[in-house]
């Protein structure tokens, strides 16, 4: 069976739920709210669903295909015949592609749901639901296009979505009466298209030098250069083709850290918090962000060549290794600010950050499967979280809002934040299956055995140490710093929200959570315990023999695939996505295929971050926030450590303290006192205008008076008369110099044609 | 008489009827003899169209008679691939601005229209004519029409603006004007194909010559930092000259540059190309950083022409097809975005009598429907991909990364012209923010009322050419492919003989 032709209704189908809530929705749920309701937020997650059920027959499609990648053409995009620059509007069904949109669809529907429960009652729940499925839309566009220009198309979009979902609440104010919701959108947004700058460059230097934008024949030009050793000429510029690519891959990495919010960009994604929850489950965890990665990995042939080519970003470091630091900086980075947080998001929200940076290093490694694998299980565990908080921010809402009633109106001005974990306490008997899958989703994020966490992390850093050696070395003790930093933040807060006893009458009265709600938890929660299979490693000797036979079939110039059979369960996502990531290194006869390597669990690496987890937990736990805090306005007893330090990101104070308002003065003088006062007022209006002035008289009288001949004269008259007239009228000067100017350049004309001859 | 001649001088029609009306009774019957005369002109501009053959390169639909034949003056006109797409957009613009008038407008109504009918007569006129001498008869007649436009129906200080929009343009058409006169009557023609054709004969002036053009057209575009009448211009004119002036009056400039300086001077255009470039890329980053500290909803459009604009110049004077098909496309897309934000900023205006951004805030509540597609023509405006002003963008900023006559470091321009991308989102998102989003406190803003019928169908016709050249451009490259091919051919030729 093949489902290719179906690939574009992936796409139509969230454009229909689109226009279905953007047109007719609202009158639904005007109409009748819990019906209307229920119509809006249906049509919109069985949208989600098709789209998913679509991807699994293409999952189906591509298996019965031989993994062969298809294309499915919609339509011509941009096509300028005569510069022969041509970009479709086409799909790329590969096994890369359709992963991602298992996850967006899958991840996706279930967070739209759960979106069905948390939106309950909002004046705009038809508009959420609108944005929900425009992101899908989007999202897909960018994971499933056939170039770069069609995936920056999805990328500007998700971040266009991004930008409407974090000011969803745009009417909002904080105490000070800034529309901080409004700001975050907006930080979001320009915080990305610093990125998008880069993207834009780096696609025009990639149509220059391959001549297209479409990702088969750009990575297989790609490789035929690299392995003639043709150099790149376009326009008056002439490269390297190493060093082309590096400026490419340098750039691509700069748009990740917008999208994927790395440093130096990260700033903007803690804000983003701002937004409903399951927007920050959904586009601030599991999907959007990651499309840095996907970005990573859908060109891991430009990386590879750039590894192989040995050229280096500014002569320092190559631009893989470079990817690889970045991410390793990030992880460690953002799991340090983690601890610093109260508020219950933010800690996740830097939880992300972290992870994210995790999966940057790993394919800044070459570890592309890797990267995929934790990109997946942090999908699972990361939308778990997010939703589980939502519900305990929806349970702690309720509660307050119930000992608000109770009591009179005195509590109604307090400014009681629900998603400040100081005030919470004790919720896991108020809400037992919100705390059981978010305990389920924090030790998979923490990295504890079996659950899926553990899995890809340990790959990674079993892939860093396992190639040590230069920066991986380096990466490897800064991911496992993280990975410490990870269980130790997660600890802490588990302990702050569901332990202890309530700190706030609020959490007293907290309640579990509605079905709509509660269900994709634990969906989320099983495949957080499960995810691990997807990529299951060798073990021991198995992995030798496993080892030994790969390579032997590719000695005997064999497909890796072949040996599918012999791996079973273990390793499907490598095998699964080697049909889609290349792997080569350049030898004596040219550019040699190599299969990716089989993934073994390294016992000593899997050890120590396993130790350290524990330990990590425990110290959280027992050590820290033993008896501590007890009520909501006791210090974290973490606050007298150097720790706390973090808790003033410095990007951010850099960003929004020096260069936002250093902008705004530049502007302010630019516009105000440069542009106008002088270019405007004084240059315009007293330098011009005089010149005009001194001009037109000396055209009127000099010249005239002169006399230089008849017509000169007659001219020179006529112009003096006109202006005299002119003078008169009320409506000023200016059109007696113009009458001027113009005459008097007739006159220098006949001079200039007919005394120079 | 040929189409051309018809579909130029077709408002001339609409203007007589005008004026046989009563005087003052029937308003009405003018606004929609107006309209009427706008619809047929762009009617006729798509049978320009229908009858235009893409895979040509030279002028199309050619009228040609001799007009003063002593100095070699003839009436020509004609259209190939540089000016199709511009006679569609004065037909559009003019359309739409004429419509947009209809509440606005209501003293000395025949007057008004009368000179919005006249200035299209003026700009389809420099569109169509091949006749130098010719296309500046139509050149400097834009500028009355415009002058009374803004002198009688434009805000406070109206009297100013239009005298120094008056006087800015003139002076600088003077030295075309002496350029002309020049090429003219040394070769005895005014013909611009026979001129191109026999452009060595003045090829040692065409470093002189190409400034006298230059200028002009920098002048209208504006190119910094001849731009200090439009700020004056664009705010003190009514809402359907502000749509005008940015949406067709603009082009006029970008559009000398691509027909006369590019195959008259090729050489000197290869020459001047990184200086055009260097201001082109400063009024990118200037434009948008000048427009972020408005405070004044309308001056920040104003000034993000500029910004704009800046993109079109840089792509044209790439001088590659990618650069030149982008800056024309661009130079559409400005006029149709840009023409959006001054209808929308219009429509606020009308009911508030205030542009002030301070006096905004949470309009999104009162006016949902008009707030989403304000939303859509801003992001057009950013660049958003998927809708029309990326495409332009990008093909621009390609074509002038590959630029041969912007030297080996064109990259440098380029990431340079790029920052564009990310002060527009700064400037644009502020406004938005500050006007739609945010609480709604202003109780005058509770009062607002969404848009109505009328200017639902006008945003419309906007928006559909914003989704259409955002997602199939193609039909419109086609359409200047085989001219802009030759052109690239002409200059590409130069470029490759500089030093």
């Amino acid at each position: 069976m093949n489902a290719f032709a179906l690939a574009p209704l992936v796409l139509g189908l969230p454009i229909l739920g689109v226009l279905f809530n953007g047109f007719v929705g609202r009158r639904f749920v005007e109409a009748d709210r819990s019906v209307g309701e229920k119509w809006s937020g249906w049509a919109a997650s069985i949208m989600a669903l098709s789209a998913f059920v679509i991807v699994v027959l293409l999952y189906f499609s591509l298996q019965a295909n031989g993994h062969h990648a298809e294309i499915v053409p919609m339509m011509d995009w941009i096509s300028i015949p005569s510069a022969n620059f041509h970009i479709p509007w086409a799909m790329q069904i590969d096994t890369l592609s359709v992963t991602m949109m298992l996850v967006v669809t899958g991840v996706g529907s279930l967070i739209h749901i759960y979106a069905i429960g948390y939106m309950h009652g909002d004046p705009n729940f038809s508009r959420f639901f609108t944005y929900l499925n425009l992101f899908l839309f989007f999202m897909l566009i960018l994971v499933s296009g056939n170039n770069y220009l069609m995936l920056f198309v999805g990328w500007e979009g998700v971040g266009l979505c991004s930008f409407l979902l974090i000011g969803f609440w745009f009417d909002r104010t904080n105490e000070k009466g800034e529309a901080m919701n409004a700001n975050a959108a907006r930080k979001a947004f320009v915080a990305n298209r610093v990125g998008d700058l880069a993207m834009i460059l780096a696609m025009s230097l990639t149509f220059w030098t391959f001549g297209t934008l479409n990702f088969e024949p750009v990575f297989d030009s790609a490789v035929e250069m690299f392995h003639s050793g043709a150099m790149v000429h376009f326009g008056a510029f002439s490269a390297s083709l190493g060093g082309v690519l590096t400026a490419i891959t340098a750039l691509f990495l700069v748009g990740a850290t917008g999208k994927s919010a790395q440093i130096p960009l990260l700033v903007w994604l803690p804000d983003a918090m701002a937004g409903p929850t399951p927007v920050s489950a959904l586009i601030h965890a599991a999907t959007m962000v990651t499309s840095g990665i996907y970005l990573i990995v859908r060109s891991n042939v430009l990386f590879e060549i750039v590894r192989e080519s040995h050229a280096l970003v500014l002569g320092v470091i190559s631009s893989p290794d470079l990817v690889a630091l970045v991410g390793a900086l990030t992880a460690v980075y953002a799991g340090l600010i983690a601890f610093t947080q109260f508020d219950i998001k933010k800690v996740l929200a830097y939880s992300t950050v972290s992870q994210l940076g995790f999966m940057i290093a790993a394919v800044g490694m070459g570890a592309y499967v890797a990267g995929m694998f934790h990109l997946i299980t942090h999908a699972f565990f990361k939308a778990l979280l997010f939703m589980g908080s939502g519900s305990v921010i929806h349970g702690m809402e309720h509660g307050h809002h119930h000992i608000s009633h109770g009591h009179g109106h005195d509590n109604h001005h307090d400014h009681f934040d629900p998603q400040d974990m100081r005030t919470m306490g004790g919720l896991r008997h108020h809400m037992p299956t919100t705390f059981w899958t978010y305990l389920v989703g924090s030790l998979a994020l923490a990295g504890i055995v079996p659950l899926a966490g553990f899995w890809s992390k340990d790959e990674i850093l079993a892939h860093a140490s396992a190639n040590s050696g230069g920066i991986n070395t380096v990466v490897y003790i800064l991911l496992t710093i993280a990975a410490f930093c990870t269980a130790f933040y997660m600890a802490r807060q588990v302990k702050m929200v569901f332990f202890g006893e309530p700190r706030h009458k609020a959490a007293e009265h907290a309640h579990e959570s509605p079905r709509t709600m509660t269900m994709p938890l634990v969906i989320l929660a099983i495949l957080a315990i499960l995810g691990g299979l997807l990529n299951f490693p060798h073990f021991g000797a198995e992995a030798e023999a496993a080892h030994g036979a790969e390579t032997a079939v590719v000695a005997a110039g064999e497909h890796a695939a072949e040996v599918e059979s012999a791996g079973g369960l273990n390793l499907a996502l490598e095998h699964w996505l080697e049909h889609s990531i290349a792997s080569f290194h350049l030898t004596e006869e040219g550019v040699v295929e190599m299969p990716h390597t089989p993934t073994t669990l390294q016992i000593p690496v899997a050890t120590i971050s396993s130790v350290l987890a524990i330990a990590a937990i425990a110290i959280a736990y027992f050590l820290v926030y033993g008896s501590r805090p007890k009520t909501a306005d006791e210090r974290d007893p973490l606050q007298a450590t150097p720790i706390w330090w973090m808790a003033v990101l410095p990007l951010n104070t850099l960003y929004m303290g020096y260069i936002v308002p250093a902008f705004n003065r530049l502007a302010e003088w630019a516009a105000h006192t440069l542009d106008w006062a002088f270019w405007h007022d004084f240059v315009h209006d007293n330098i011009i205008r005089n010149i005009f002035v001194g001009f037109a008289n000396f055209a009127s009288n000099v010249l005239d008076a002169q006399g230089v001949d008849g017509i000169v004269n007659g001219s020179g008259s006529v112009a003096r008369w006109l202006a005299n007239q002119i003078r008169r009228s009320q409506t000023g000067y200016a059109r007696n110099y113009a009458l001027s100017v113009f005459l008097g350049t007739v006159v220098l004309l006949a001079y200039f044609l007919f005394m120079a001859r | 008489m040929g189409l051309l001649t018809i579909v130029t001088f077709l408002p001339l029609l609409g203007i007589i009827w005008i004026l046989l009306q009563d005087k003052e009774k029937d308003d009405e019957r003018v606004k929609r003899i107006a309209l009427g005369t706008s619809i047929v002109t762009f009617i006729a501009t798509i049978v320009v169209l229908a009858l235009y053959d893409k895979s040509e390169a030279g002028l199309q639909l050619v009228d040609r008679v001799s007009w003063i034949p002593a100095w070699g003056i003839e009436y020509h006109m004609g259209v190939d691939g540089l000016s199709i797409l511009h006679i569609l957009l004065t037909s559009f613009i003019s359309m739409l601005a004429i419509a947009s008038s209809f509440p606005i407008i209501k003293q000395q109504v025949k007057q008004y229209y009368s000179f919005l009918l006249a200035l299209e007569i003026g700009m389809m006129g420099v569109f169509l004519a091949q006749d130098l001498f010719l296309f500046y008869v139509f050149w400097e007649f834009t500028l009355v029409p415009m002058y009374f436009l803004i002198g009688i129906w434009g805000g406070k200080d109206r009297v100013y603006a239009s005298i120094k929009f008056f006087l800015y343009t003139m002076a600088g058409s003077l030295l075309m004007l002496l350029a002309i006169l020049y090429m003219g009557i040394t070769n005895g023609t005014f013909s611009l194909p026979d001129l191109i054709a026999g452009r060595a004969a003045f090829a040692s002036a065409q470093n002189l010559l190409f400034v006298g053009f230059a200028v002009a057209f920098a002048i209208k575009v504006p190119v910094f930092p001849f731009h200090s009448w439009l700020p004056d211009a664009h705010t003190q004119a009514p809402t359907a000259g502000s749509i005008i002036l940015a949406g067709v009056l603009l082009k006029m400039g970008t559009y000398g540059f691509v027909r006369f300086n590019l195959p008259l001077f090729p050489e000197a255009s290869a020459h001047y190309a990184p200086t055009i470039a260097v201001l082109a890329i400063i009024g990118i980053i200037y434009g948008a950083i000048v427009s972020f500290a408005q405070r004044d909803v309308k001056k920040l459009v104003a000034y993000s022409s500029i910004s704009h604009l800046g993109f079109v110049m840089l792509g044209i004077f790439s001088l590659n097809a990618q650069g030149i098909q982008g800056g024309i496309l661009q130079g559409i897309n400005h006029g149709i975005s840009t023409g959006a934000l001054f209808f929308i900023v219009g429509i606020i205006y009308e009911q508030r009598h205030t542009r002030e951004i301070s006096e905004f805030g949470g309009v999104w509540m009162a006016m949902p429907v008009y707030s989403v597609l304000s939303l859509i023509v801003v992001l057009s405006s950013m660049g958003l991909p998927g809708l029309n002003g990326f495409v332009g963008e990008f093909t621009i900023l390609l074509g002038s990364i590959g630029a041969a006559s912007l030297g080996p470091n064109a990259w440098i321009y380029t990431a340079f012209a790029t920052t564009g991308v990310i002060l527009a989102a700064v400037y644009l998102l502020w406004m938005f923010q500050r006007v739609f989003m945010g609480p709604l406190d202003n109780p005058e803003n509770k009062k607002l009322r969404d848009i109505n019928k009328g200017e639902l169908a006008i945003m419309l016709a906007f928006l559909l050419f914003v989704f259409w050249i955002g997602i199939a451009p193609s039909g419109y490259f086609a359409l200047m492919d085989a001219s802009v091919a030759e052109l690239v051919k002409t200059v590409g030729s130069a470029v490759a003989s500089l030093p």
